[in-house]
């Protein structure tokens, strides 16, 4: 048995996705590192990984959603960047929780719909869009949605 | 050192159960490195579909996916080590389907195993031995023949044996129970190489297997030091003559318990299991004790008797015991009595090892157990065939051990290859 | 601030839309961070050893798999110190922590036991279904005391 010595004690370390036609993940960096004050910052194919301690990571993570608020989206990691024992290089394959995300990657583009739709209300004094409660695993083909597609064809 | 043998790790659980080191653990320790096959999430949803079996965890879907990648050949693996947690229904189909799909459609050895968070490297040690032994000394197992003067020593957890060989015979054979590992060891040997009629120089190569082949391995200088499952199912062929082909290998332990499911006498998938001591041939050392017989005259009480003629409802050693004791309190035979207790140990291991691997004729069962014709009577009639027990079943892992060691006395073993 | 446990616990849209709105998302990373920040025995890559799943035994019967039993220690803590929830029911995609449905049955049984305010979502699958989805957790949230506006 071996003891385990952590690293990075007392620090907390966050994805920033980016999925905008604005935006890159390098300009998402260049950002990062320019108002960083040290942190550890580590730039990745969907954006970046901001490590260091809780109140300074917030703050610049405060700072780049403001770059384009509808499409920086923001989580916790458990693991410092770069960590052999979640690195793909190491494992042969990617991690389990990769395909977690890869799997909500493809549904940011409508979650971004939505804070754009949000914040245009916001913004017009508009009462905010209704949020119908949705039905579980929906296998009938829903009425309001039917009368949809049938007007939506063209004559 | 060699390139490490790369085993690809189908999995649910083991991170969460705390025991993801202990497999790396085990695989390091025989130069092989596990890694998790490289899929994407469109691989995942369209094997997952293709494959048909409708998992509800994620993991197990990911599993599946990664299966059907080895399988199909984009991802390159030497050897697969299927893992889920025991006690879970969802995943003990999984691992099972996933076990038959790759040994029927892949040459890749595999292991599958459920664990608990009590599972430890030095439980997945000879598996995982077995499993890079497979992978990395094909050429060594695809010897038939023992050539010139080898001694095999196998060191079981109940008793000792050796073999010494000369041109594909048996010529000398030496027998003890396990005390002293060294010591047994030692007499043993001695035994066997006066009965060859050869002195220790004399002898051109030699293997050790079982529990205490390291330590006996390193005393004795021995050339090969191999885990008991590839030694036993070349013992097994050899002995039955069925080196060819498909076959089955039933070896109830002291200790543990295999199935092999081997072809040309390289096993395909295995199971080693020894979680409860009521499946072991100890149970039947009790059971003989406490008839009063020998151990050796078991076998033919049993089959003299019924088992169905005593209620076992127990597959506890102790429990299993108490039942007995019971039955020959209210008046049941010895005969009914030893017949039971031979079922009891055939139906576990039935039950809850050979349904792990497919089951292919001819079964051969080995070890000391195969003597005890009881038990083989009542395994060929849970697995309705007629069960090979070959010439010196006993002295399987010896012979193996024996066997294969001939393969260095040219240094053709097959090494690196 | 309240502390809003995430279903699926990996979730990148869930953690960020509490967090976004001036909550604290309760999710596996929280729970991972603890061990990979924790000296002990050395059990990579979680650093979860024999005792999660003897932690777990709070949860769930010695008889139920140890994977269950330490997933659960992780979820287990979170869920009692949640003050909400948010579940996507379909996340049938969520893999690792999430992996095994047996424990994503137990948790979500757990949440819904708790007694706190839980909103229940599947994912959206197209525009409108986004912007209704955002708005729903943006009004569950509201409601929370402490939240952003």
């Amino acid at each position: 048995m071996t003891l385990y010595t952590p690293t990075h004690v007392g620090t907390v370390t966050k994805y920033v996705f980016v999925d905008s036609p604005d935006i890159t993940p390098q300009n998402l960096s260049i950002r990062a590192y320019e108002i960083s004050r040290g942190l550890m910052i580590k730039e990745t194919c969907f954006g970046l990984q901001i490590t260091g301690m809780p109140d300074e990571v917030a703050r610049v993570i405060a700072e780049l959603r403001t770059l384009d608020p509808s499409h920086i989206f923001v989580k916790d990691r458990g693991f410092p960047p770069g960590d052999p024992r979640r690195c793909r290089a190491n494992l042969g394959g990617a991690r389990p929780g990769y395909y977690g995300h890869e799997f909500e990657v493809a549904l940011l583009r409508y979650i971004s719909r939505g804070l754009d739709r949000i914040a245009a209300c916001e913004k017009d004094g508009l009462p905010a869009p209704e949020a119908p409660p949705k039905k579980l695993y929906t296998t009938r083909l829903d009425v309001k949605r039917l009368k949809k597609i049938i007007d939506a064809e063209e004559p | 050192m060699s390139q490490p043998v790369r085993v690809a790790q189908l999995s649910c659980g083991p991170e969460h159960s705390g025991v993801q080191k202990e497999i790396y653990d085990a695989a390091a320790a025989v130069n092989a490195e596990m890694f998790f096959p490289d899929v994407t999430l469109n691989d995942i949803r369209e094997s997952y579909g293709a494959f048909g079996l409708e998992a509800r965890s994620a993991d197990l879907r990911l599993a599946i996916a990664r299966a059907k990648a080895l399988v199909e050949g984009r991802v390159d693996a030497d050897a697969v080590f299927i893992a889920t947690c025991f006690r879970c229904a969802e995943a003990a189909i999984v691992r099972n389907e996933l076990r038959r799909y790759i040994h029927e459609n892949s040459d890749l050895p595999v292991v599958s195993y459920s664990f608990t968070e009590r599972t430890t490297s030095g439980t997945l040690l000879t598996r995982m031995e077995a499993l890079t032994t497979i992978a990395r000394r094909r050429a060594l197992l695809a010897r038939e023949v023992q050539e010139g003067l080898t001694m095999g020593v196998d060191s079981g957890s109940s008793t000792t044996k050796a073999i010494v060989m000369q041109d594909n015979r048996i010529i000398g054979a030496g027998w003890a129970p396990t005390t002293n590992v060294l010591g047994s060891a030692e007499d043993v040997i001695k035994t066997a190489l006066e009965e060859a009629g050869v002195a220790r120089n004399d002898l051109e190569a030699t293997g050790t297997t079982g529990y205490g082949r390291f330590l006996i391995g390193e005393k004795i200088g021995a050339d090969l030091i191999q885990e008991e499952l590839t030694v036993n199912s070349k013992g097994a062929v050899f002995l039955a003559d069925r080196q060819r082909g498909e076959a089955t290998v039933i070896d109830i332990g002291g200790m543990d318990n295999k199935a092999i499911s081997v072809q040309d006498g390289i096993p395909g998938t295995f199971t080693m299991g020894g979680i409860c001591a009521g499946a072991s041939g100890r149970f039947l050392e009790m059971t003989a004790k406490r008839l009063g017989v020998d151990i050796t005259e078991l076998g033919p009480l049993a089959m003299k008797g019924l088992s169905g003629e005593v209620p076992m409802n127990s597959y506890c050693i102790v429990f299993g015991t108490q039942s007995l004791v019971n039955a020959l309190a209210a008046g049941s035979s010895a005969e009914d009595v030893a017949a039971a207790a031979c079922h009891s140990v055939a139906e576990q291991v039935f039950e809850q090892q050979l349904q792990e691997v497919d089951i292919k004729e001819p079964v051969i069962m080995v070890g000391g157990t195969s003597l005890i014709e009881g038990l083989v009577h009542e395994m060929g009639k849970l697995l309705q065939t007629k069960i090979v027990v070959p010439p010196h079943s006993q002295y399987i892992g010896s012979v193996g051990s024996a066997l294969l060691a001939s393969g260095f006395i040219r240094g053709d073993s097959g090494e690196g290859a | 601030m309240a502390k809003v446990f995430i279903y699926p616990a990996t979730s990148l849209i869930l953690s960020d839309m509490v967090e976004r709105w001036g909550h604290s998302p309760l999710g596996a990373a929280v729970a991972v961070r603890e061990h990979i920040q924790s000296p002990g025995l050395d059990s990579p890559p979680l650093q979860m050893t024999a005792d999660d799943p003897k932690r777990g035994l709070k949860y769930a019967a010695v008889e139920v798999p140890s994977g269950v039993r330490g997933r659960m220690s992780l979820f287990g803590p979170l869920i009692e110190e949640a003050d909400a929830a948010i579940i996507v029911n379909d996340a049938d995609l969520a893999f690792g922590c999430m992996g095994c449905a047996r424990t994503n049955e137990l948790v979500k049984y757990l949440i819904r036991k708790r007694g706190v305010p839980v909103l229940d979502l599947v994912y959206p699958s197209c525009d409108e279904d986004g912007v209704a989805f955002v708005a729903a957790i943006k009004a569950f949230l509201s409601d929370l005391s402490g939240g952003e506006p």
